[in-house]
C-alpha cells in the first residue's frame, strides 16, 4: 500500500485526556468535524458584525444629507463591512463546510494534518480578533476593504487602523493557505480506493479547485500587504508616487489576488448547488466532466483577468481590451454550469424543499449577478458604471444572491449530517421568502442607484431626485434579511433541541457522508461501501440501478502521492508566488531609467557570489545526506546534515556582513526604491533560510536521538524540497539583483 | 435641471455611444435570463408532479456543444463590438474624421485633491475650482488631461461619458465634449478619504460665445470695484492678516498659495465644498462659520470667526466677480 | 493608403520562399503518411496555411523589422501553432513504425521528458528577446531564418509530451496540466515585462527602416513603437495562454475517458460491496 496509508496506521491516538470540560475538548480538538463547526460558528458570528455594520450603513444612507453616522464612521464601517464578510465570514463557512465535508465524502478518517488544520483555525480566529480590536482604539481601518494606496500610506492615513488591517490580514492569510494546504494533500493523497479523482463529488472536485486557487494567489496579497507595512512603518516608498513609488501597482498586485479570491468564495457554492440539486431531483448531476473541467478553465483564466477592476485606471486601450477578452471568455464556463445545472432539474422528480428553494433562487440570482458582469466586461459600460452603486448591486447579487443562498441551501441539505436532526421545512421556507424579498429589493435597486450617477463608499448625499427614495427602499430591504437571519438562528437553535431525528440518509442521497450515522462518529466511519462510480452510496441503496452499470468512470489507479513531500510542494508553489512578485516589484523599480539603479555600486557582487556557492552546497549536502538517510547510514548522515546547516548559517553570515556594509554607509531600507527593493527580497529571503537552517536543526536533533529512520525519510525530503527551493529563489534573486539581468 | 438617469441620458457623442452599448448588452442579457429562468420554473414545476423515479442521465457531450455555440458567438461579438467602441473613444489621430484634432493639445487640466477638483485651461491661463464651461459644440473635442496632487480620485461626468482615476504621479487623458447646452454634474468615483462623498463638480457646456466671454472673463484680474464698500474693504483686511493667503490665491494679490482652491473669481461660482452648497451669501456666511459642520473632515478648519470678521469676509469674497 | 486585405498591396509577400519549404513538406506529407484521415489532412493543410501566412501575409512583411507585434504574431505562429497542427496530422500507426527504432525511440523518450520541452519552448521564447540577439537577428537575414527554425524545432519539441502520435510519449494527466499551465505563467511574466518596460526590448523595431513607404500609414493607426510593444508584450501573453488553456482541455478530456483497466476491475480482492474501514 501507499504510503499515505502507513502514516495514517502511525498516528497517535485521538481521545482526550481523562480529565476534560466541554470547552476544553473544543478548543483543543483535532477533529476536523469540529473544526469544521468551528469555522462555521466563527463564521456566523462576523456575519452578525458585518451585518450590523451594514444595517447601520443602510440607516445612514435611508435618508439624504443624513448625520446618523459621521463620516469617519461610515468609512470605517463599509472597511470593516467588506473585509469581515470576505475574509471572515466567506472563506471561513466555505473552509468549515470543506472540512467538515471533504473527508466524509472521500471516505477519509480525517485531514491529511490535523494538526495543521487546528493551526489554521486558531490563526484565523486571532486574526479576526485582531482586526476587530481595532475598533476598541477608535481607529477601524477605513481605507476601503481594498485599501488602495496612496490613501492607504502613512501620509494619507495616519492613524493606525490601517497596521491593523494588514496584520490581521497578514494572520488570517498565513491560516488560510495552511488550511488550504491540508485540504489539497487530504484529497489527492487519501481517498478511499475506488475513488478515483474523476469519480470524487462535484463538491470535493470544487474544493480542489478553490484550494489551488488559495495555494497561488493568496501569497500575491501577502505580497503586497509586506510591501505596504514597510512603508508605513520603514518609510519607504513603494506606494508614494512622489519619491518614485507606484500607486498603480498595489492595484495590480491586489487584483491578482482579488480576482482568484472571488472564485474562491463562488466555486465551493458551485461545489454545494452541484451536490444539492441532482439530490432533489433524484438524478445524477448533467455532464460531470463538463462541469469539472469548466472548473479548470475558470481557475485557469481566473489568473488572466484581474485588470478588469482596473478599467478607469487609463493602462491603455489594448491592455483593456485583452483583459476584457479574458474577462468574457470566463462567462461561457459559468454558463455551462448553468446549463447543465438545468438540464439536471429537467426531467427530474423534484422534491422541492427549502434546501431546493435555495438552490432555485441561487440559479436566478446568480444568472443575473454573471450577466451585470458581462456588462462589466464590455469596456466602455465599466467606464460608465464602475464604482457606482451599480458594481455593488453586481458583487452583491453574485455573492449573496450565489455564494450565501447556496449557502443555506447546502445548511438544510447538511444539518441533519451534522446533527442528526432536521431542520425546520416551514421556518425555512419563511426565511426563504424574507430573504428572496429583502435581498433583491435592497439590490435591484442599487443597480438604479449607479445608473442615476451614485458613487460607491459615500457616506451621505445631496436630495437628488429619486435617491433618497430609492436608497430608502434599498435600506427597507435589509430589515427582511435581517429578520430572516434571525428565523434562521432560531430555526437552528430549536432544531437542534427539538428537530426531527434525521437517520443516516434522509435525502436518499448519492455520497459517502450518507453512508455513516448522523452525525458521524469520531473516526467517521464503521464501513466504507465500495467505490465503482460517482455515486456510491446510491448505487449501494439502489443496486438494481447502480450507475456503474451504464456510466463507466476511469478507475482508481491507486496513486497517493507521499503527503509530507505533497504538502512540501504546495507550500513552495506558495512561497514562489510571493518571491516572485517581490522581485517584479525589484524589477519594475529599478528598470526605470536614469535615477542610480545603483545594485552595480553598492553591492559587493564577488563576495555574495562566493557566499552563495556555499548555500548552494548546502543543497547538494543536502541530497547527500538524504542518501545516507535513506541507506541507513546515521553518522554519515548526521555528519552530512551538519554541513548543510554550518553552510546555511555560513551564508546568512554573509548576508548580515552585507547588510552591516550598507547600513554603516547609510544605506537603508527607505533611502531610495533600490534599497527598499533589495532589502525586503533578500530580507525575506534570509527569513526563509533561518527558517529552514532551524527545521534543519529539528532534524538533526531528531537524528542524534535516533528517530529519524530510514522508514521516515521521505519527511526529511519534504524538509529538502523546501530547502532547495530556497536555494532556487537565491538563484533568481542573485540573478536579478546582483548581476542585473532584465536590466 | 439635473437628469435624473445620467448614465441614460447621454449628452455627448461618446456618452451616447456607450449607452447604446449598454442598452443592447441589457437586451442580449433579458433575454437569456428569461430563457434560463423560464426553463428552470418549467423544470420544477413539471418535476414536482413527478411520482416515478426518472431516468438517470448522466448528460450528453453533444448537447452541451450544441448549447455553447450560442453563447460563445454572443461572446466574440461582444468581443468586437466593445474592441471597437474602446478604440473609438480613446480616438486616436485616424479616429477622428476630420483628422483635425491632435491628442497632444491639451485644452484642460483637472487636478484631484482631498477634496477639490483643481481645473485649468493652460492655453487660456484660466485657472478655478469644481467647475469646468466647454463650449456645447459637437464638432470641439477637449483634450483632458487628468491627475492628481494626493490620493487617487476618480473623474467621472456620467452624461458626457467615461470615467477615468485621477493618479498621483500618472497623467491620464480623456476627451471631453457635449452635443447640447446644459449643466452636467461630475462626481469623484474613486473613494479618496473622509469626504470622498463631497468632491462633486459640474461641467456647463455652453454657448461658442458665452464660452469666449467666460474666458476671457475669468483671465482678467480679478477686476474689483475701484471703491470698496467700508464693509468689504475690512474684509479684505482680515483676508490678508489672517491665515487665508496661506491656502488660496487671489491672482493680483499677495494670495499666491496653491493648496486650496483658487479664490480668484470666487463669487461668479455656483457652488461652495465641492457640491456642499450652493453659493449664496448666506451659505458663504455658514461655510465660514464652520466648514466642519458641513463638510466634516475637510482640510480647511473651523477658524471660529466672530459675527463680525464673518461679514466682513462675505462682503469681500463677493465682490471677487 | 494600403489596406491589410489588399492582397496586391505591398503588404503580402507573395515570393517569399517559404513556399519551398511549404510544398515540400506537403509533398513529403501526402507520399508518405499512411493512415490519413479527413481530419488528419485538415490538420496538416491547416498547418501549412499557417506556415505560409505567417511569411506571406502582413504579418510576415511588417515582422520584418517593421512592427515589433507582428514579429510576435509570426513567432507565435512558428512556435504554437505550425508544430502543434504538425503533431495532429499525424497518425500513430504511421509513426509507431518510425518511432520502434532504437535511435527515434530513444530521441522520443527524450523528447518525452518534460524539462526537455519546456525548457525548448520557454526558452527559445526568452533567449531571442534579450534586446542583442532580438536585434541581431532582424538585422541579418541568415540568424533571422535561423531564429524561425529554432521556433519550429522547439516548438515540436514543446508539444510532443502533450501531442506526440505515438501514446506512450505522453506525460501523465496531472504533469500535462502542470507543464502546460507553468508553461503559460513563462510566457505570462515575459509578455508582462515586454508590456510595461520602459525599456526598448528590440529596438531595431523603435526605428525602423522604410523599406515599403508604409509608416505614415502604421503611425496613423496608433502603432508607434510605445504602443507597438505594449501590444507586443499583450499578444505574447494573453494568445498562448489561451491555447495552453484549450490544450489543457483536451489533456482533461483524455483523462476523463481513461477507461482502460490496469489490473482486475474489482478493488484490493474483496467481493463484498462493503469493506472495513481502516482504523
Amino acid at each position: 500500500m501507499t504510503t499515505g496509508s502507513i502514516e495514517q496506521s502511525e498516528r497517535t491516538s485521538l481521545e482526550p485526556p481523562v480529565t476534560s470540560t466541554l470547552l476544553l475538548d473544543w478548543v483543543s480538538t483535532l477533529d476536523h468535524k469540529r473544526i469544521g463547526i468551528m469555522y462555521i460558528l466563527t463564521a456566523v458570528f462576523y456575519l452578525a458584525i458585518g451585518g450590523c455594520e451594514a444595517l447601520l450603513m443602510r440607516i445612514q444612507l435611508a435618508m439624504p444629507n443624513n448625520t446618523f453616522l459621521s463620516p469617519e464612521m461610515f468609512n470605517q464601517l463599509f472597511t470593516m463591512h467588506g473585509t469581515t464578510m470576505v475574509f471572515l465570514v466567506g472563506m471561513p463557512v466555505l473552509t468549515g463546510f470543506g472540512n467538515y465535508f471533504v473527508p466524509l465524502m472521500i471516505g477519509a478518517r480525517d485531514v491529511a494534518f490535523p494538526r495543521l488544520n487546528a493551526f489554521g483555525f486558531w490563526m484565523l480566529f486571532f486574526g479576526g480578533l485582531l482586526l476587530h480590536f481595532s475598533f476598541l482604539t477608535g481607529s477601524a481601518p477605513n481605507a476601503g476593504w481594498f485599501s488602495y494606496v496612496p490613501l492607504s500610506t502613512k501620509a494619507y492615513s495616519s492613524l493606525q487602523g490601517v497596521d491593523y488591517w494588514i496584520i490581521g490580514l497578514l494572520i488570517m492569510g498565513i491560516g488560510t493557505v495552511s488550511g488550504a494546504i491540508n485540504i489539497f494533500v487530504t484529497i489527492i493523497c487519501m481517498r478511499t480506493p475506488g475513488m478515483s479523482l474523476q469519480r470524487v463529488p462535484l463538491f470535493v472536485w470544487m474544493m480542489l479547485m478553490q484550494v489551488i486557487l488559495i495555494i497561488l494567489a493568496l501569497p500575491a496579497l501577502n505580497s503586497a500587504l509586506s510591501m505596504l507595512l514597510i512603508d508605513r512603518w520603514l518609510g519607504s516608498a513603494f506606494f508614494d508616487p512622489t519619491r518614485g513609488g507606484s500607486a498603480v501597482l498595489w492595484q495590480h498586485y491586489f487584483w491578482i489576488f482579488g480576482h482568484p479570491e472571488v472564485y474562491i468564495l463562488i466555486l465551493p457554492a458551485f461545489g454545494m448547488i452541484s451536490e444539492v440539486i441532482p439530490v432533489f431531483s433524484r438524478k445524477p448531476i448533467y455532464g460531470y466532466t463538463f462541469v469539472a473541467a469548466s472548473s479548470v478553465a475558470i481557475v485557469l483564466l481566473g489568473y488572466g483577468v484581474w485588470a478588469h477592476h482596473m478599467f478607469a485606471v487609463g493602462l491603455g486601450m489594448y491592455a483593456d481590451i485583452f483583459f476584457a477578452v479574458g474577462s468574457l471568455l470566463i462567462a461561457i464556463p459559468t454558463g455551462i454550469k448553468v446549463f447543465n445545472w438545468t438540464a439536471t432539474l429537467w426531467g427530474g422528480e423534484i422534491r422541492f424543499n427549502t434546501a431546493l428553494h435555495f438552490a432555485v433562487a441561487f440559479l436566478l440570482q446568480f444568472v443575473i449577478g454573471g450577466l451585470t458582469g458581462i456588462m462589466f466586461a464590455a469596456v466602455p459600460i465599466d467606464w460608465q458604471l464602475t464604482d457606482t452603486y451599480f458594481v455593488v448591486a453586481h458583487f452583491h447579487y453574485v455573492l449573496i444572491g450565489g455564494t450565501v443562498f447556496s449557502l443555506f441551501s447546502a445548511a438544510f441539505y447538511w444539518f441533519p449530517k451534522m446533527t442528526g436532526r432536521m431542520l425546520n421545512e416551514r421556518l425555512g421556507i419563511l426565511q426563504f421568502w424574507l430573504w428572496v424579498l429583502g435581498f433583491n429589493m435592497t439590490f435591484m435597486i442599487q443597480h438604479f442607484l449607479g445608473m442615476m450617477g451614485m458613487p460607491r463608499r459615500v457616506y451621505t448625499y445631496a436630495d437628488n431626485p429619486g435617491w433618497a427614495l430609492l436608497n430608502g427602499i434599498s435600506s427597507l430591504g435589509a430589515v427582511f434579511m435581517a429578520i430572516g437571519t434571525l428565523i434562521f438562528l432560531w430555526n437552528i437553535g430549536t432544531s437542534l433541541l427539538r428537530g426531527k431525528v434525521a437517520g443516516d440518509n434522509p435525502w436518499d442521497a448519492f455520497t459517502l457522508e450518507w453512508a455513516t450515522t448522523s452525525p458521524p462518529p469520531p473516526e467517521n466511519f464503521t464501513v466504507i461501501p465500495e467505490v465503482k462510480s460517482r455515486r456510491p452510496v446510491w448505487d449501494l441503496n439502489h443496486p438494481k440501478n447502480a450507475d456503474w452499470k451504464t456510466e463507466k468512470t476511469p478507475p482508481d489507479k491507486g496513486i497517493r502521492p507521499n503527503m509530507a513531500k505533497l504538502a512540501a510542494w504546495s507550500f513552495i508553489a506558495s512561497e514562489a508566488v510571493f518571491f516572485l512578485l517581490l522581485l517584479i516589484a525589484y524589477v519594475v523599480f529599478n528598470t526605470r531609467s536614469g535615477e542610480g539603479a545603483v545594485s552595480s555600486s553598492v553591492l559587493d557582487v564577488e563576495r555574495t557570489g562566493i557566499f552563495s556557492l556555499f548555500l548552494i552546497s548546502s543543497s547538494v549536502t543536502f541530497w547527500i545526506a538524504e542518501r545516507f538517510l535513506r541507506a541507513g547510514k546515521k553518522s554519515a548522515f548526521v555528519f552530512s546534515l551538519g554541513l548543510t546547516i554550518l553552510l546555511g548559517i555560513t551564508f546568512l553570515a554573509g548576508q548580515v556582513w552585507e547588510y552591516t556594509g550598507l547600513l554603516t554607509n547609510n544605506i537603508t531600507i527607505n533611502t531610495d526604491l533600490f534599497s527598499a527593493t533589495f532589502f525586503t527580497v533578500t530580507g525575506f529571503h534570509g527569513i526563509h533560510v533561518t527558517a529552514g537552517v532551524i527545521a534543519l536543526f529539528v532534524m538533526l536533533m531528531m537524528g542524534i536521538k535516533g528517530n529519524l529512520t530510514p522508514g521516515k525519510s521521505h519527511v526529511f525530503g519534504a524538509v529538502g524540497v523546501y530547502w532547495h527551493f530556497v536555494d532556487v529563489v537565491w538563484l533568481a534573486v542573485f540573478g536579478i539583483i546582483y548581476l542585473g539581468l532584465l536590466q | 435641471m439635473n437628469s435624473v438617469i445620467p448614465v441614460l441620458d447621454p449628452a455627448s457623442p461618446q456618452a451616447e455611444a456607450i449607452h447604446n452599448l449598454f442598452l443592447l448588452v441589457l437586451l442580449i442579457s433579458a433575454v437569456i435570463f428569461a430563457i434560463v429562468a423560464g426553463l428552470i420554473l418549467v423544470a420544477i414545476s413539471r418535476g414536482r408532479q413527478r411520482q416515478t423515479l426518472p431516468k438517470q442521465d448522466f448528460g450528453s457531450e453533444k448537447s452541451e456543444i450544441f448549447w455553447m455555440i450560442g453563447p460563445v458567438l454572443i461572446v466574440i461579438w461582444l468581443v468586437a463590438i466593445s474592441a471597437n467602441l474602446v478604440i473609438t473613444l480613446n480616438a486616436i489621430p485616424q479616429a477622428d474624421p476630420d483628422g483635425k484634432t491632435d491628442i497632444n493639445d491639451i485644452d484642460l487640466i483637472v487636478t484631484g485633491h482631498q477634496w477639490w477638483w483643481e481645473v485649468k485651461y493652460p492655453k487660456s491661463g484660466v485657472i478655478t475650482a469644481n467647475e469646468i464651461y466647454i463650449p456645447a459644440d459637437k464638432n470641439k473635442k477637449f483634450r483632458v488631461q487628468v491627475s492628481s496632487d494626493d490620493v487617487i480620485h476618480c473623474f467621472w461626468v456620467p452624461q458626457l461619458g467615461r470615467k477615468i482615476d485621477a493618479i498621483p504621479g500618472r497623467d491620464n487623458f480623456i476627451w471631453l465634449q457635449a452635443s447640447q447646452p446644459g449643466s452636467y454634474q461630475g462626481r469623484c468615483s474613486e473613494y479618496c478619504g473622509a469626504q470622498h462623498a463631497w468632491m462633486n463638480f459640474k461641467v456647463y457646456a455652453v454657448t461658442d460665445a458665452e464660452f469666449d466671454e467666460w474666458v476671457a472673463s475669468e483671465q482678467l484680474a480679478n477686476k474689483q470695484p475701484k471703491l470698496l464698500s467700508p464693509l468689504a474693504n475690512s474684509g479684505k483686511q482680515f483676508f490678508f492678516q489672517a491665515t487665508c493667503p496661506q491656502c488660496h490665491t487671489i491672482y493680483g494679490t499677495p494670495a499666491e498659495a496653491t493648496i486650496g482652491p483658487d479664490l480668484t473669481h470666487f463669487a461668479r461660482r455656483k457652488e461652495i465644498g465641492a457640491g456642499v452648497i450652493e453659493n449664496t451669501p448666506e451659505n458663504l456666511a455658514l461655510w465660514l462659520k464652520d466648514p466642519q459642520a458641513l463638510k466634516p473632515g475637510c482640510k480647511m478648519p473651523d477658524f471660529k470667526l466672530s459675527d463680525e470678521h464673518l461679514k466682513q469676509l462675505v462682503a469681500y469674497l463677493e465682490t471677487l466677480k | 493608403m494600403s489596406s491589410y486585405f489588399d492582397l496586391t498591396s505591398e503588404l503580402w509577400k507573395w515570393n517569399s520562399p517559404i513556399w519551398l519549404l511549404v510544398l515540400s513538406l506537403t509533398g513529403l506529407y501526402f507520399l508518405f503518411h499512411r493512415g490519413t484521415s479527413g481530419k488528419r489532412s485538415v490538420a496538416f493543410l491547416f498547418a501549412m496555411f499557417a506556415l505560409a501566412i505567417a511569411y506571406i501575409s502582413p504579418i510576415g512583411v511588417l515582422s520584418d523589422g517593421y512592427l515589433f507585434s507582428a514579429h510576435v504574431i509570426q513567432h507565435l505562429i512558428l512556435l504554437l501553432i505550425v508544430p502543434l497542427f504538425l503533431l495532429l496530422s499525424l497518425s500513430e500507426s504511421a509513426t509507431e513504425a518510425l518511432f520502434s527504432h532504437p535511435f527515434m525511440n530513444r530521441l522520443g523518450r527524450v523528447m518525452a521528458v518534460p524539462f526537455v520541452g519546456w525548457l525548448s519552448g520557454l526558452g527559445v521564447m526568452w533567449f531571442w528577446h534579450v534586446p542583442s540577439f532580438c536585434n541581431a537577428s532582424t538585422e541579418n537575414y541568415a540568424l533571422g531564418v535561423f531564429r524561425d527554425a529554432t521556433f519550429l524545432l522547439a516548438g515540436l519539441a514543446f508539444w510532443w509530451p502533450i501531442f506526440s502520435p505515438v501514446k506512450r510519449f505522453h506525460l501523465p494527466s496531472s504533469l500535462a496540466v502542470v507543464y502546460l499551465f507553468s508553461a503559460c505563467l513563462g510566457c505570462t511574466l515575459l509578455g508582462i515585462y515586454i508590456t510595461f518596460t520602459v525599456i526598448s526590448v528590440c529596438p531595431a523595431f523603435a526605428n525602423p527602416v522604410d523599406r515599403l513607404g508604409i509608416m505614415h500609414f502604421l503611425y496613423d493607426q496608433g502603432l508607434t513603437p510605445a504602443t507597438d510593444q505594449r501590444l507586443g508584450g499583450l499578444l505574447m501573453w494573453i494568445p498562448p495562454c489561451s491555447l495552453y488553456v484549450c490544450a489543457i482541455m483536451v489533456v482533461l478530456k483524455r483523462w476523463y475517458a481513461e477507461m482502460e483497466q490496469t489490473a482486475s476491475p474489482k478493488t484490493a480482492g474483496t467481493t463484498s460491496s462493503l469493506r472495513e474501514a481502516r482504523q
